[in-house]
């Protein structure tokens, strides 16, 4: 069977690549690390990837404001980035990484490039680390949320992840095609309808505040151990790549 | 006083002491006349910076002076005379325990313990305190804190991989309606300002902050203290420095600046007004995390050969401590700087931030720099390690240090230190009931010290590297008092296939220690033992660090409460079988208030105590989980209602500490772990601040059941009150929940032993107490959850 | 050159409220308070490369406007700017340099990191004549003190 390879890009202070590594290998995938400045400096090529993963973290501080600067340096490979997306190959941006990729215009997707939505500060006003418990769209195309049930848990940690779009037209459309994956049962931040998650219309590119690598496993819910048996959410994600790739 | 400074060798003690405050060395007049009289037989006047590094290594902060000097302890009639406090207390435990897992201690940046099944890691744990920084400016001290003693993590053997860091906080209360003096800050604003600060810093880092404990007192509005811990995986094969002559001396992270001069120096100086600023620094996480992907990578490839971080003293200390066997040869100019207006032995003793030290073997250099340069972390080569045991330090052709090594690192003369210890009054007459129990249990839940932390809790990123799974916050609804936190590290091991994990708790006890240091001592070790047997960790394996923070070493009293808590270390390790492998200790926490007055802190022992465990999948929670299981109560109940938050709230006029079984607990943990690695305990919480019926309310509204229990058939001593039952704060005691299914089984394994049925779970959302038939209360769980669920921040 | 940054009406409402909040808890009541962000960028380069730095890499497109001419439209706030003083790390600033250089190419001499809070005395106009004679002035002065900055490492002015 393939071992598809999997690229977790990292910047400066990106922080959840180790266990977004961890969980791709776990799932069958070749996955590694890349710094952008491989890319950048011509060393890696995003080209030689099956699947790609914008980890958490607080890239470059997240100073301006989160995700902003990675933004910025990936600018200059944006071509590359668009034509990874535009095949088909899976992209997940989790938490920074989903903030990364609204910033840089690839989600929601438009084909110019432009920032349509943003993730801005909490409505609490402070970071936030909790569980929360997230509605599955299962009409979206999303490819990573695939076989889940209709509710699952997760745990979020952001102090910027308030979904925010100006358009109210692009919004309606956006939740028209069902490209909202994932919402929140109880909003936790103030995120325009509740929006979680959000894919492109092929669903392939897919990013969500809340960290799917942390509930793996079922011993690393907080409710345990009544859930010893129950299913650990976060691995579907994973695997659901894999799988579309195979 | 540059004119003084030319001619010090001919200087008499007063003028040195004179020459001392203005420079801001805090050097004692018996250290001055030592360096005076080296200078002397030197034939020559010392250079500025020499005196600065004197300084520095001999400070309270980086030698502990007081806690390793001489001290004569008078208490009564009787004396007892210690040569080295430290090494005769807690350090002797350790070495008469002499445990085959402890593979380093109060050697490194931290202490070492053998970690996993297969003998190839270590776990190193460390806690500082960072408190006179946090009282001037709460954000950037408490920053600068955490991210110190992450490098004391990372710098420890060839480098740790930090994988949890914990945070212990004492602060004014927030209410307090104390007047300040001009310059200090409200309890509020240090509060928000640490908690700010370890946010930042640690969510950047990527290391969870999972573990620790918030206590108010109005003994700490002028003196907060603030205790950052770290814990971290290290190779057991990367243990060991070694330092080569030739080796580069390579500095990597931050840029070295005027800020942070003196930092050592002003921790053991007591708070003023004209507290300098340069001391004051904020924090650049983001660069510390560089300086951590350029280590992590740099020691699996074998790099370097020594390293370690630039703390207290800056290069000075770190170069210094790095060289003492070889020499070392600094040249200033290589320095990358932040700014120009910095003298050549600022440069040498400067604790700018996020600054590592590594030692280098020059065909090394290449690979070094590629990946420095990959992680866009700066970096400067200042010089070598020579062989020829001398600090030498220029700035181009200037001298800044010429000096013997063993001169630097032993010359500090020591100082007999007075202690006495006059016990308080202590009152056994029975406690007088103040309020129905029913309204003093909600008072006792909504009270600051026990109430929740959430709003605290859920800034932390807790959870960052996936491996937290026994978490601070836990239950049906997310938001129980978690006793101990379980790491799984299998981030920094890079194996999700081994379940092997570790637990960390603490205990502190300053209200126990106003009446009897010596029992404070054993409550805190009982209290971070039982809370790591509450998860199901194997205590057996327990190790400890202790920090304690106190007033003015110079009075007696400071240093009597010091020995009894010591004596109380020594005591309980041995009991336990727990050794100390690190510790500090903070002096001179004490400040003036608005009327003159000088207020010492209480004497402040933070207990942190780690264990492993097997299996984290095995793990328990404090939350109740089914109706209809059984409830019991480990461990006797005891008369007395001294130090406990029922007294702070309604004095009941009875201040008596019990004494502690160390044996009986032991016995009594062992069996409660059996019987969870046997699956027959569901939820197990400890009895501590607010005593029983506090512990019973947590389980209860944090599983969403409710208890019912009859304290009649507690284990208990003879004559013991209901008070005392529902609220005393007598150590050792569990309750916990038995799988109904499994109750013959528990019964077999604590058979014998203080562990008795006390009730049951129930379906219905109530929480009864009754004594044989009797009730003391009936509260609805939803109600007491919201007394205690405030939002503290 | 001094870029301002701050959060279109529509999106502030948490943010300020949050600031009277705490402002009102040290004592003081507050009418009104709006939050910028500032970025002082030393170089000489001509406006548009500013425009440039202002619109794609320090004000978010969605949520946020920005000037570099200052903030209209506060007339009778009291304006109360927040510097960290030179001798403290400015760590936004070092990462916003590397980022200008990312965006422009260029690197700036230096940036500085600093806020701005205008605040309005509850149902009044701040009064002329200066701070001697405005006993408001001086209750806002102690109370940013206590709450917004601390002067050991920040410097505060109030106009």
């Amino acid at each position: 069977m393939k071992r598809p390879k999997a690229i977790i890009l990292r910047g400066t202070g990106t922080n959840c690549d180790i266990e977004t590594m961890t969980s791709f290998r776990y799932v069958g995938a070749d996955a590694g690390l890349v710094h952008i400045n491989e890319l950048l400096a011509g060393k890696k090529k995003v080209m030689d990837y099956d699947i790609m993963a914008f980890p958490g973290g607080f890239s470059y501080g997240d100073d301006i404001s989160a995700g902003r600067i990675f933004a910025v340096k990936m600018a200059k490979l944006a071509g590359d980035f668009a034509r990874f997306i535009k095949g088909g190959r899976p992209v997940i941006g989790i938490c920074n990484g989903f903030q990364i990729l609204a910033r840089t215009g690839f989600l929601p997707e438009n084909g110019r490039g432009a920032q349509l939505s943003t993730l801005y500060a909490n409505d609490g006003g402070r970071f936030l680390a909790r569980w929360v418990r997230l509605r599955v769209n299962k009409r979206s195309p999303c490819i990573f949320t695939r076989g889940l049930p209709d509710e699952i848990e997760l745990p979020i940690a952001h102090g910027e992840g308030k979904f925010i779009m100006k358009d109210r037209k692009a919004l309606e459309g956006l939740l028209k095609a069902d490209l909202h994956a994932l919402t929140y049962v109880e909003n936790p931040n103030g995120s325009m309808r509740d929006i979680a998650g959000i894919t492109n219309p092929a669903g392939t590119c897919f990013g969500l505040m809340p960290h799917p690598e942390r509930c793996f496993f079922p011993f690393q819910r907080p409710d345990r151990p009544a859930s010893r048996e129950a299913a650990a959410a976060g691995r579907e994600f994973f695997r659901n790549a894999v799988e579309y790739v195979r | 006083m540059e004119e003084l400074f030319s001619r010090f060798t001919s200087l008499n003690e007063k003028e040195l002491v004179r020459l001392d405050k203005a420079f801001g060395w805090s050097l004692s007049a018996a250290e001055l006349v030592q360096a005076r009289d080296y200078f002397r037989k030197a034939g020559r006047e010392p250079f500025r910076g020499e005196l600065e590094s004197l300084a520095q290594t001999w400070s309270e902060h980086c030698k502990h002076k007081t806690f390793s000097g001489p001290v004569r302890f008078r208490s009564g009639r009787k004396v007892k005379k210690y040569r080295n406090l430290f090494k005769e207390t807690i350090v002797r435990a350790t070495r008469e325990l002499d445990r085959s897992w402890c593979l380093s201690v109060f050697k490194d940046n931290a202490g070492i313990v053998e970690f996993g099944s297969d003998g190839k890691w270590g776990l190193a744990f460390k806690a500082e305190t960072h408190n006179h920084p946090c009282a001037v400016e709460p954000y950037g001290g408490a920053e600068t804190g955490v991210g110190g003693v992450i490098r004391d993590i990372l710098g420890v053997g060839l480098g740790a991989k930090p994988v949890l860091n914990t945070d212990n906080f004492c602060f004014g209360r927030l209410d307090s309606k104390k007047k300040l003096p001009k310059n200090a800050l409200g309890a509020e604003r240090i509060f928000r300002g640490v908690v700010d600060g370890v946010r930042d810093y640690g969510n950047r880092m990527g290391i969870p902050t999972a573990a620790g404990g918030i206590y108010f007192d109005d003994g700490y509005l002028l003196n907060p203290l603030v205790y950052v811990g770290c814990a971290g995986l290290i190779p057991a094969e990367k243990i060991e420095k070694k330092v080569r002559p030739g080796d580069l001396i390579v500095s990597i992270g931050g840029r070295t600046g005027r800020d942070g001069i003196h930092g050592a120096t002003f921790s053991s100086a007591n708070i003023d007004e004209e507290t300098s600023s340069s001391a004051v620094q904020i924090g650049h996480a983001i660069n510390e995390k560089k300086v951590l992907d350029v280590i992590m990578r740099a020691r699996d490839r074998g790099l370097y050969g020594a390293l370690t971080d630039c703390g207290a003293g800056g290069f000075s200390s770190a170069i210094g401590e790095l060289g003492s066997e070889t020499g070392a040869r600094v040249r200033l100019e290589n320095a990358r700087l932040k700014d120009t207006g910095i003298e050549p032995w600022e440069i040498w003793v400067s604790e700018s931030q996020e600054r590592m030290i590594l030692a280098v073997s020059p065909g090394k250099m290449p690979a070094l720099e590629d990946i420095l340069n990959s992680e866009n972390c700066e970096y400067c080569v200042l010089g070598e390690f020579t062989g020829d045991k001398r600090l030498l330090v220029t700035f181009n052709s200037e001298t800044v240090v010429d000096l013997p090594m063993d001169f630097l690192h032993g010359g500090v003369p020591s100082v007999e230190k007075a202690a006495v210890h006059r016990p308080p009054r202590i009152s056994r007459r029975p406690p007088a009931s103040r309020a129905p129990h029913g309204r003093a249990l909600r008072e006792l839940l909504s009270h600051p010290n026990i109430c929740s932390r959430h709003s605290v809790i859920t800034q932390y990123d807790h959870e960052v590297q996936g491996g937290t799974v026994i978490k601070p916050l836990q239950g049906r609804y997310g938001d129980g008092p978690g006793d101990a936190a379980v790491i799984w590290p299998h981030a920094a091991t890079g194996s999700v296939r081994d379940h092997a994990g570790f637990a960390v708790a603490h205990g502190f006890n300053p209200a126990a220690g106003r009446l009897d240091p010596y029992l404070m001592a054993l409550y805190s070790v009982d209290e971070a033992v039982r809370n790591l047997v509450c998860v199901g960790a194997e205590i057996s394996r327990t190790a400890l660090l202790d920090n304690f923070c106190a007033a003015s070493p110079a009075a007696p009293e400071v240093m009597g409460s010091l020995v009894l808590a010591a004596e109380g270390c020594y005591d309980a390790a041995m009991g336990y079988g727990a050794p100390f492998i690190s510790g500090k200790d903070s002096f001179y926490n004490q400040s003036r208030d608005a009327y003159g007055k000088d207020h010492p802190i209480p004497l402040s022992l933070l207990i942190s105590a780690v264990a492993p465990v097997a299996d984290v999948r095995r793990a328990i929670t404090m939350d109740l989980k089914r109706a209809g299981n059984p409830l019991y109560l480990a461990g006797v109940s005891r008369k007395g209602m001294g130090g406990s938050v029922y007294n702070e709230v309604h004095d009941t006029r009875n201040n008596y500490l019990c004494p502690l079984d160390i044996k009986a607990a032991v016995g009594t943990y062992g069996a409660l772990l059996r019987a969870i690695k046997a699956g027959c305990v569901l939820a197990a919480h400890d009895v501590s601040q607010g005593g029983l019926a506090v512990t019973l309310a947590e389980m209860s509204f944090s599983g969403g059941f409710g208890a019912v229990v009859d304290l009649s058939s507690a284990p208990s001593e003879k004559g013991v009150s209901a008070l005392e039952l529902l609220f005393g704060e007598s150590p050792s005691r569990i309750v916990v929940e038995v799988s109904r299914e499994k109750e013959t089984e528990f019964r077999r394994l604590t058979g014998g032993l203080p562990v008795a049925r006390i009730g049951s779970v129930q379906e219905r959302p109530e929480l009864e107490a009754g004594l044989g038939g009797r009730g003391l209360l009936k509260e609805d769980i939803l109600v007491l959850k919201s007394d205690w669920k405030r939002e503290l921040l | 050159m001094l870029i301002e940054i701050w959060t279109r009406d529509g999106y502030s409402g948490n943010e300020e409220a949050g600031l009277i909040d705490r402002l009102s808890r040290a004592g003081l009541e507050v009418g009104a308070a709006k939050l910028s962000r500032l970025y002082n960028i030393d170089a000489a380069w001509p406006r548009g490369h500013f425009k440039r730095l202002l619109s794609g890499l320090l004000a978010d497109p969605i949520t946020e406007k920005g000037s570099l001419s200052g903030r209209p439209g506060l007339d009778g706030f009291y304006r109360v700017e927040v510097w960290l003083k030179r001798s403290a790390t400015d760590v936004v600033g070092e990462s916003v340099r590397e980022a200008v250089h990312d965006v422009l190419g260029l690197a700036p001499r230096g940036v500085r990191f600093g806020r701005a809070y205008y605040l309005a005395a509850p149902g009044r106009r701040k009064p002329a004549g200066g701070a001697a004679a405005d006993p408001y002035q001086a209750r806002l002065r102690a109370v940013v003190a206590r709450t917004l900055a601390n002067e050991i490492v920040q410097t505060v002015t109030i106009a």
